[in-house]
């Protein structure tokens, strides 16, 4: 009887929240991120960077629409992509109230977590791409790692053409050929790289000696480019071993349509 | 009510003879007038006899409108680059304010809500052997061509989705290299600076302010603390080229609230290199020393703030100096040979987050923020002094501060890290300083001995830059719009100027043909500027705009 009496509680706590409870959940979530000084100050009030909150006569419409999406032109966030779902209707609910908006019970969502900055939700990816990504994009090893020369998903820089072919494996990734790049001289100083346009005024292109790549624009006369060069694609992955690029991999394969 | 230090009385004589000129001439070349940072222009056409006659010139408005006009302006040879928010740049005829050339830097787009911390922000250009240098709103570095206004090339330097941080700050060109900070040390994230070659833009070095495993310091960090521990480099910092040492500010650890993930130990050296300044080797970005400020800066006083290199006898030695002062109004003296602290002083009135420091550097009676319940602390994040810069004549041997007297009621919080997302670690609003009538001063302070020669009040608050001369003057700007003159040495108004809009921005001096000229930028704005606007009821009059303004004596008077 009791164990049934618990498992009910248990069912209905996954449906619905009492309103008090989703209040204290909304302005626990408001103080840790909106809350900073920076942006909005404590209760809704004055003394934030950015506009009073409370008392504003905001409709629950409007404080949805401006939380989710954000507020364009402004530095207010779309918080669609930083909260889980709990926390957005609890923090909604939470500002409503700063409006003289009574709070409903409402659904308590579980809610897994956001997706961070960019690109699509962690959420939405295998466990062993969301590895992969953190690879992709880890900020420990400086620029070399691939978010320094590729987007995918969402994140990093795109140097290189978008990857449309996935390596196998981590052997193949390393062996990669890399026949586009080439050797441009200009002004006696060679070196490896991507050529981006050649026209009679200018000679742009990404000049591959050192990480992170340049961008280069020349209008000097008498560049010299010829096919081929001494760049290698697994001397900048180096620092990877076979496993975290076999994890990349898996990352790539989830985003790269 | 005035709370003294327990400071360290420095014996320091002055007016010795300027071992090291950080003055600028005709020129104004690099972001702090010379790599020295004094803000100080030994032009003197412009003094305190005729500064009553000094009329506009010139106005260029950038069109860029979407926040404040914080840039310094850069004057080579006649030429001025100006660069506004969104990492646009444009260099102007200094004699007339003829548009030359526009760089136009691709805009972000107009959906795009970019957030508090990668907000397009931009204090300025770098310009050196035949580049402008540009850090730009979404992280690059750009190499623009000074008389084509042409790229020459581009880089980037952290992928601004990924870190949450931008470059906001000017680069400092040291010999062939050009150096940049970064934003983001109030997210989670992990500051650095980084050189590249000014002819190539090939990386040269990169000095992370907070060391990676094996490195020493790695151990004052809790856990991976390290990785996401802050100590942003956002200003600009400055070169001695005698010790051949890059000096830089570095921000407060992350979160900057909360310090129980991230604090190993007690004392000194907390969390390195947060909330210090660090010297560099100028070649390899090799440390060669640090001086932690302020060991676990809970308060977000962020010492990134610019280092001024100065010569001056102390205690009967003549030394070489780096003044610096971090948001919590105290300026530090420190050796710049081998980082040793010699003293500070306290530039606020109202001081509540220690109740004194001793001769050692070792801050007592810390008043520290709380999980679960609010404290009011003074002065606030907004800044004893915000980023705006201070400026030192040599003439008088006095550093001009502008200072707010701000407090702020903060709840420390304990969050999760998320890299590049907004990692404070609390809570907290500004507030005026209890019992008071004016909320900022401009004070005259003898640049090593900390006594204040001379103070001005205002009511409201100042967030603009210090230009002084070596016509024995002082400029500045305030909230409401007024640019105006105070006598270097006593601090009595000279002139005033309604501009239009609000001033968040850095006045420079320079001269073409013979004719001397005083530029400020205008317009209201920034995080900090609209915080303090919402604590007055006329703030909301404060206006906003991006014009330079330039000013310069009839022809006919000078």
């Amino acid at each position: 009887m009791n164990r049934f009496l618990a498992c009910l509680a248990m069912a209905a706590s996954l449906e619905a929240q009492p309103a008090a409870d989703r209040l204290k959940q909304g302005e626990d979530v408001f103080n840790k991120t909106c809350a900073t000084g920076y942006c909005h100050a404590p209760k809704g009030g004055p003394g934030g960077g950015a506009p009073r909150l409370a008392a504003r006569g905001f409709d629950e419409a409007y404080i949805n629409a401006t939380t989710t999406r954000g507020l364009p032109g402004t530095p207010m966030p779309a918080f669609s992509t930083v909260l889980n779902r709990g926390e957005l209707s609890a923090v909604i609910a939470y500002v409503a109230s700063l409006n003289g908006i009574a709070a409903a019970a409402g659904p308590a969502f579980g809610g897994a977590p956001g997706g961070g900055r960019g690109g699509p939700p962690q959420a939405m990816l295998p466990p062993e791409a969301i590895a992969g990504r953190e690879l992709f994009t880890d900020s420990v090893r400086g620029f070399a790692r691939c978010a320094t020369c590729h987007e995918a998903g969402g994140v990093g820089i795109s140097v290189a053409s978008p990857i449309s072919t996935i390596p196998a494996d981590a052997a193949a990734l390393r062996a990669l050929a890399t026949p586009h790049v080439q050797t441009v001289t200009v002004e006696g100083d060679s070196m490896p790289a991507l050529m981006l346009s050649q026209g009679k005024q200018r000679t742009v292109f990404y000049d591959l000696t050192t990480v992170p790549p340049v961008r280069r624009t020349s209008e000097a006369a008498g560049i010299k480019v010829v096919d081929g060069s001494g760049w290698k694609h697994s001397a900048v992955i180096a620092s990877y071993s076979d496993t975290e690029l076999n994890s990349i991999l898996q990352f790539l394969k989830a985003v790269v349509k | 009510m005035r709370f003294l230090l327990v400071s360290c009385s420095l014996v320091a004589a002055y007016a010795q003879g300027i071992v090291t000129d950080g003055a600028t001439r005709a020129d104004w070349p690099h972001y702090g007038g010379t790599q020295l940072s004094w803000r100080y222009s030994a032009l003197d056409q412009i003094n305190t006899g005729n500064v009553k006659k000094l009329a506009p010139a010139w106005v260029f408005q950038t069109g860029d409108y979407t926040d404040a006009l914080q840039s310094t302006p850069i004057v080579v040879s006649g030429v001025l680059y100006l660069s506004s928010p969104r990492s646009q740049v444009y260099a102007l005829d200094a004699a007339t304010g003829q548009l030359l050339w526009q760089f136009k830097y691709p805009l972000p787009p107009a959906s795009a809500a970019a957030g508090i911390l990668t907000r397009p922000q931009n204090r300025g250009v770098a310009v050196g052997d035949g580049y402008v240098f540009l850090g730009t709103y979404d992280n690059y570095v750009v190499a623009i061509d000074a008389k084509t206004g042409h790229e020459a090339w581009k880089v980037n330097i952290d992928d601004s989705k990924h870190c949450g941080c931008i470059i906001s700050g000017a680069p400092l060109v040291v010999k062939d290299k050009v150096i940049v900070g970064g934003t983001g040390g109030d997210g989670a994230h992990r500051g650095y600076l980084t050189a590249l070659n000014t002819r190539t833009g090939r990386l040269a070095w990169r000095f992370y302010t907070i060391p990676g495993p094996g490195e020493k310091g790695n151990e004052t960090w809790k856990g991976d603390s390290w990785k996401y521990g802050g100590g942003a480099t956002w200003m600009t910092g400055s070169f001695d080229p005698a010790l051949n040492l890059v000096y830089w500010g570095t921000g407060n650890a992350a979160s900057d609230f909360y310090p129980g993930d991230r604090v190993t130990g007690s004392g000194r050296d907390i969390d390195l290199y947060t909330a210090s300044v660090v010297a560099l080797d100028a070649d390899t970005g090799k440390l060669k020393w640090h001086y932690q400020e302020i060991p676990n800066d809970l308060w977000d006083f962020d010492s990134a703030y610019e280092c001024i290199l100065l010569d001056r006898e102390v205690k009967g030695q003549m030394r070489k100096l780096l003044v610096h002062m971090n948001k919590s109004g105290l300026m530090f003296v420190l050796d710049r040979v081998t980082g040793q602290f010699l003293g500070a002083y306290s530039t606020v009135e109202v001081q509540t987050w220690i109740s004194g420091i001793t001769e050692t550097g070792e801050l007592v009676g810390r008043r520290e923020p709380k999980v679960g319940s609010s404290t009011n602390v003074c002065p606030s994040p907004a800044g004893a002094k915000s980023w705006n810069q201070m400026a030192y004549s040599p003439r008088t041997g006095m550093i001009y501060t502008p200072n707010m007297e701000l407090c702020f009621d903060v709840t420390a919080n304990r969050q999760e890290p998320r890299e590049g997302s907004f990692y404070s670690g609390g809570s907290w609003a500004l507030k005026l300083a209890p019992n008071r009538t004016t909320y900022s001063h401009i004070d005259g302070w003898d640049a090593v001995t900390g006594k204040r020669m001379w103070t001005y009040a205002y009511k409201y608050v100042l967030l603009a830059s210090i230009l002084t001369t070596a016509g024995d003057l002082v400029f500045t700007g305030d909230p409401e719009g007024n640019f105006f003159a105070l006598d270097a040495r006593n601090g009595n108004k000279l002139w005033t100027f309604q501009t239009g809009a609000g001033h968040r921005g850095s006045a420079v001096s320079y001269s073409v043909n013979g004719r001397q000229y005083i530029a400020t930028p205008t317009g209201w704005g920034t995080i900090t500027g609209p915080m303090t606007s919402a604590l007055f009821p006329e703030g909301d009059t404060w206006r906003g705009g991006s014009a330079l303004m330039v000013f310069a004596l009839p022809e006919e008077s000078k």
